[in-house]
């Protein structure tokens, strides 16, 4: 679903992209980029704890807090997904 | 019908910050943070210098109801988490139930579906005791028939007992639970539970697809108890879960549409996961706070990992 149509903030999810690829990459000790379509699980091997973390560093760098609890698998998919789920699902520390 | 007739619960007063464990367990920052923002974990009860008979012993001094009953206890079940907890030939249970006039008693431990044992121990204590009533002279609702006494709590006293990577923190504490076979109060009205040997935590290989089924598999339990007790959700008044983390109960009150301020989430962050002991820790909260008046229908749920996963459901009536 485009970003238009949930009103979701798209600057914001780029911010959410840009951090988390980073993140992802020190966290996985990936040398290779890390993009938006990857499959957390399947492709880059994201345990459910990594992902934990995952999440408390995007809420330390970006100020957040994210709504762990309304998260099920259908928003771990891929980076993107996860991505468009923290912008919907977060808000201001 | 089985009942639970008193429950006493002993937390050691003292209280551990999560913070102060991550040296000695060897926890990073990050899982201590994690610990503390998504599972809502944030202090243990621990104290060094109670053994572990010295806390089961105080859980059962709170047992009122217990005095001048001893010769009605038939059974005493030591409902436990951890499999050993004593070198041999040191036997607790054994020294308790001297300790309290229970020697004639058949004493012995359920450790097999780990934190869900507890629940456990009042499906067979009320088993054998409806069994037993059977053969009694007044039948099964003779107000002066045989007991069963259920001990939990444990202390944490290695890695495993203190620790379960990124999911809980254990902490000490001990309840004494006296079981009849027919009584007027805290009647079990269903139980159900689910085995699931393939989710052995010593292979690891499954620790996945356990955690994708985690709470599929409780809500199913849950929803096979209250249908045997002819019972809804709605009826429900309060849940008394495990305390394994806040943010496990989190999601299944989304999975379960069930409120999250009807589930008992306050000794989480205050006592952690007291092992096979939670149900009995959170029922005496609920009583202390007013929140079971009678004839309130309650539900108590336990998910015992370790040798196998094991999901346990079970309603009562105040």
């Amino acid at each position: 679903m485009a970003a238009q149509e949930t009103g979701l903030d798209a600057e914001f999810r780029q911010r959410v992209v840009v951090v988390m690829t980073t993140v992802l990459a020190r966290l996985l000790d990936r040398e290779e980029p890390v993009t938006e379509d990857m499959r957390l699980m399947e492709e880059l091997g994201l345990s459910s704890t990594f992902g934990l973390e995952l999440l408390l560093e995007l809420e330390d760098q970006l100020l957040i807090l994210i709504d762990v609890e309304l998260m099920d698998a259908d928003q771990m998919t891929t980076v993107g997904a996860l991505a468009t789920f923290v912008a919907s699902n977060s808000r201001p520390a | 019908m089985t009942a639970l007739e008193a429950v006493s619960v002993y937390l050691p007063p003292v209280r551990i910050p999560i913070e102060s464990l991550a040296g000695p367990l060897g926890l990073t920052a990050m899982q201590v943070k994690l610990f503390r923002r998504f599972h809502g974990l944030r202090e243990v009860s621990r104290d060094p210098d109670v053994s572990l008979y010295g806390l089961l012993m105080k859980a059962a001094a709170g047992l009122a109801a217990l005095r001048g009953q001893e010769h009605r206890v038939r059974y005493v079940l030591y409902a436990r988490t951890m499999p050993v907890v004593a070198p041999y030939p040191v036997n607790p249970l054994h020294e308790v139930c001297g300790a309290l006039g229970l020697d004639h008693a058949l004493a012995f431990t359920l450790t097999h579906q780990s934190c869900a044992s507890g629940l456990l121990a009042i499906d067979v204590a009320g088993r054998l005791l409806a069994a037993d009533a059977a053969d009694e002279p007044n039948g099964p609702n003779d107000h002066a028939g045989p007991l069963a006494l259920i001990l939990s709590g444990e202390k944490a006293f290695t890695r495993d007992a203190q620790v379960f990577a990124d999911t809980t923190v254990f902490g000490e504490g001990a309840s004494a639970c006296l079981v009849s076979a027919s009584g007027a109060r805290d009647r079990l009205l269903a139980y159900a539970c689910n085995v699931r040997g393939e989710f052995d935590s010593a292979t690891g290989e499954n620790d996945a697809r356990l955690q994708r089924e985690y709470r599929p598999s409780l809500a199913e339990v849950i929803r096979r108890a209250l249908d045997e007790a002819g019972l809804t959700l709605d009826d429900i008044r309060v849940v008394l879960p495990h305390n394994v983390n806040v943010v496990t109960w989190q999601r299944m009150c989304l999975l379960l549409k069930f409120p999250l301020d009807r589930v008992l989430l306050d000794n989480i962050p205050a006592s952690g996961h007291v092992f096979c002991a939670d149900m009995f820790v959170n029922y005496q909260t609920a009583c202390e706070r007013g929140l079971l008046r009678p004839g309130d229908r309650y539900l108590a749920a336990a998910v015992g990992a370790g040798g196998g996963a094991t999901f346990a459901a079970m309603v009562f009536e105040h």
